[in-house]
């Protein structure tokens, strides 16, 4: 640990704050993340050459002294890998038809029915935000809400689908180590292997999905219908949609659904799988989009365009600029103001971090949360199953579904809303989100210190 | 939001059209001439035997000849009086002009468009235009539109008009010269791929009807009706195209659309249609 003067610590605790407010204000200031965290990490990086905070590093590598440029070991590039591999690997797989055939089976088997296809369209949303991504699970369904329901002629419910829809994304990211980036970075942080994360997380993910649709569909009124004309009517309805459409190749449908199988095994059990668990989920996520491209291998480059550079330039630029406040030992001052949380004890601490995460999640992004907050507890010797590593997850995750700007997936709900020439206001969101929001995060605390604690 | 549009784009074309069978009925014929009482019983019988499909044994019919109308309204207020559920008739009623193939003539031109009622066109007697296969029977028929998805009712009338054991053409032909005419303007906007729009949109435009037909062959073999079912779905002119196929497949019948909700002029391509392919019945609905 080197010296830093006061002022050095303060001046970069500005700037993150900034930072912070900067991301929280993304729409207004209209710049992407990672033009407005890349613009924090050339000041952050210039700063801390300026005031001798970082130098160049030799590192051995294969025996070789190598020099790396100080902006290269702060980057967590096991998360970069996750992520590329992952998003890769979905993106790809989509184009075979198998979330979309899903679907539109589960639209057809709940035969027009409002209820029972809200109840699919739920645990849809949370199984294909614990598989995919909230975004695309959000798209997916969200878009599918739209037709389904413009084709049932039940559009004034379609509001109601989408905000259920919209609080399910981030109650289904809780579910596996790889459905959230927060998860990714505090499950890494602290050693909590796929299996562990899944067996740990899925009771709640059961319980909150089941409580959330069963409220929605009261709050909404969305109720099943009762004669018999309406169900032949509606079922006539659904029956036209042909879940056989999106498939252009059988045998890819067959491949990709296959290699999202065998995805999902492999990453379960990179921990005890021998030589891989060397290389880390990364390997595993990078292999599987490799493969997958060689379906694709004369036009693999388009996929490559496809990929969210913004998010991973975002999340490169972050872990340097997180990587500067540890060397201008911020960290260690908030830190500092979190130990007297810590030091509440392991229920009353627990409680606070849980919903201080959540609102600081829901009104900017929950990814520099936490990365600051995996290398703050890092730092303080956490055992793998210590609350306070859930309290995080749960809050940052949760923390998301209380404003539409606190998640990705609520901001395309919104957007899918607008879409459909349907009423809602920031205000709006809040007020309806909030009760679930709170629910869920009441239900998440008690979870943790009951089970987990 | 690339991704929300790929989503929205793939559940919409997954949403098909879904074709409902139901046999439309005809009990009550007219028969609207400007022949004599001698010549107007062949003509008669020659229809009634033309249209033995769709006689279920309830159809009765009745005939005008020349006599029982003098003008445009006094046709208007027979049918009125009449109450058909399907007017046969020609061109050129009370009229030399069927020597110049370039008009209707006033009374079918009000006929098809003031009334609801089905009317079927057929040669003009004297014109000789006929073909050879022409008023014989109806075991080769042919539903022709330009946007024949979801249209249940011209595919249930072409099926009720085709004979046992015959055939049934569902014919959709996209208007080349208006498709070059968008392809023309998207190739003159920097942002669209003019390659990827031209073959994207043929083939949205194309799959469509197609996939309806699809779904009609499935309901009607289901229905266990001993009438075959042949898609046609082809980009081009669309008269050029339809003279053609009427030669090629020797087409006994063409059903199709001709009124248009409120609209005084009949739909589209219907009155150049009608004008042209005199040599052949053709039902207009």
């Amino acid at each position: 640990m080197h010296d830093v003067p006061q002022f050095v610590t303060y001046l970069f605790a500005g700037l993150l704050v900034a930072m912070i407010l900067c991301l929280a204000l993304e729409e207004k200031i209209h710049a992407k993340k990672s033009v407005i965290v890349g613009g924090f990490a050339v000041i952050t990086l210039l700063l801390a050459a300026a005031f001798g905070l970082v130098r160049p590093e030799t590192v051995q590598i294969l025996g070789h002294p190598v020099t790396l440029p100080v902006y290269i070991p702060g980057v967590d590039w096991a998360v970069i890998a996750i992520i590329l591999g992952s998003s890769l690997f979905v993106d790809v797989t989509s184009k075979c038809g198998l979330f979309t055939w899903i679907a539109i089976k589960l639209t057809k088997a709940s035969g027009g029915d409002p209820l029972r296809l809200l109840i699919y369209y739920g645990v849809m949303t949370v199984v294909f935000s614990a598989v995919l991504n909230n975004v695309t699970a959000m798209i997916i369904v969200g878009t599918l809400s739209a037709v389904s329901l413009g084709k049932l002629r039940i559009n004034n419910k379609l509001l109601g689908f989408l905000l259920i829809e919209a609080l399910l994304t981030n109650v289904g990211g809780l579910l596996t180590l790889i459905s959230s980036v927060p998860n990714i970075i505090i499950g890494n942080a602290a050693g909590i292997s796929f299996v562990d994360f899944f067996v740990t997380a899925s009771p709640y993910v059961v319980v909150a999905t089941a409580v959330t649709i069963f409220v929605g569909a009261r709050v909404f009124a969305i109720k099943g219908l009762d004669s018999e004309q309406a169900k032949v009517e509606a079922a006539i309805l659904v029956a036209g949609f042909d879940e056989n459409d999106g498939i252009e190749s059988e045998s890819f449908f067959k491949f990709g659904t296959l290699m999202t199988g065998l995805f999902i095994v492999s990453m379960a059990s990179v921990s005890v799988t021998p030589y891989v668990k060397e290389l880390g989920m990364g390997y595993v996520a990078l292999t599987f989009a490799l493969i997958m491209l060689v379906r694709f291998k004369s036009t693999a480059d388009r996929f490559y365009q496809a990929l969210d550079w913004d998010l991973l330039a975002f999340f490169g630029c972050l872990f340097i600029v997180i990587n500067m406040m540890e060397h201008a030992l911020v960290l260690n001052l908030i830190g500092d103001g979190l130990k007297p949380i810590i030091a509440l004890g392991e229920i009353t601490g627990t409680g606070v971090l849980l919903f201080a995460s959540a609102i600081a999640s829901s009104v900017t992004d929950n990814i520099p949360l936490a990365a600051m907050l995996a290398k703050i507890l890092g730092g303080m010797e956490l055992t793998s199953d210590s609350p306070f590593w859930w309290a995080v997850i749960f809050g940052a995750n949760l923390g998301g579904n209380i404003t539409p700007i606190g998640s990705a997936s609520t901001l395309v709900a919104v957007t899918i809303i607008h879409k459909n020439k349907l009423p809602m206001s920031f205000a709006g969101f809040v007020k309806v989100a909030v009760p679930f929001a709170a629910f869920q995060l009441i239900l998440a605390c008690a979870y943790v210190l009951l089970v987990l604690g | 939001m690339t991704n929300l549009d790929q989503f929205e784009s793939v559940f919409k074309s997954s949403d098909k059209a879904v074709f409902n069978y139901v046999r439309p009925t005809y009990t009550n014929g007219l028969i609207v001439t400007d022949l004599d009482a001698v010549h107007v019983s062949d003509f008669t019988n020659q229809i009634r035997g033309y249209l033995s499909a769709i006689d279920d044994g309830g159809l009765q019919w009745a005939a005008l000849t020349s006599d029982d109308f003098q003008s445009v309204q006094e046709l208007l207020e027979q049918i009125e009086k009449r109450k058909p559920d399907l007017i046969v008739t020609y061109r050129h009623l009370k009229s030399k002009a069927w020597q110049w193939p370039y008009s209707l003539g006033e009374y079918l031109d009000v006929m098809t468009q003031a009334t609801e009622v089905p009317v079927l066109v057929v040669p003009h007697p004297e014109a000789g235009r006929a073909y050879a296969q022409s008023l014989i029977n109806t075991d080769r028929v042919m539903a022709i539109t330009d946007h024949m998805t979801g249209d249940d009712d011209l595919v249930n009338t072409a099926m009720a008009f085709t004979a046992d054991q015959g055939t049934c053409w569902l014919t959709h032909v996209e208007n080349q010269a208006v498709f070059e005419r968008y392809m023309e303007t998207i190739s003159k906007i920097p942002q669209v791929n003019t390659d990827i729009a031209r073959e994207a949109i043929a083939a949205q435009l194309l799959k469509e009807p197609t996939d309806y037909i699809a779904a009609c062959k499935t309901e009607i073999e289901r229905h266990k009706l001993s009438v075959q079912i042949e898609l046609l779905v082809v980009m081009g002119r669309r008269i050029d195209e339809y003279r053609q196929l009427i030669v090629d497949h020797e087409i006994d019948l063409l059903v199709m659309h001709t009124k248009t909700g409120d609209h005084l002029a009949m739909q589209g391509a219907a009155y150049p249609l009608a004008v042209d392919l005199r040599q052949i019945p053709m039902l207009m609905i």
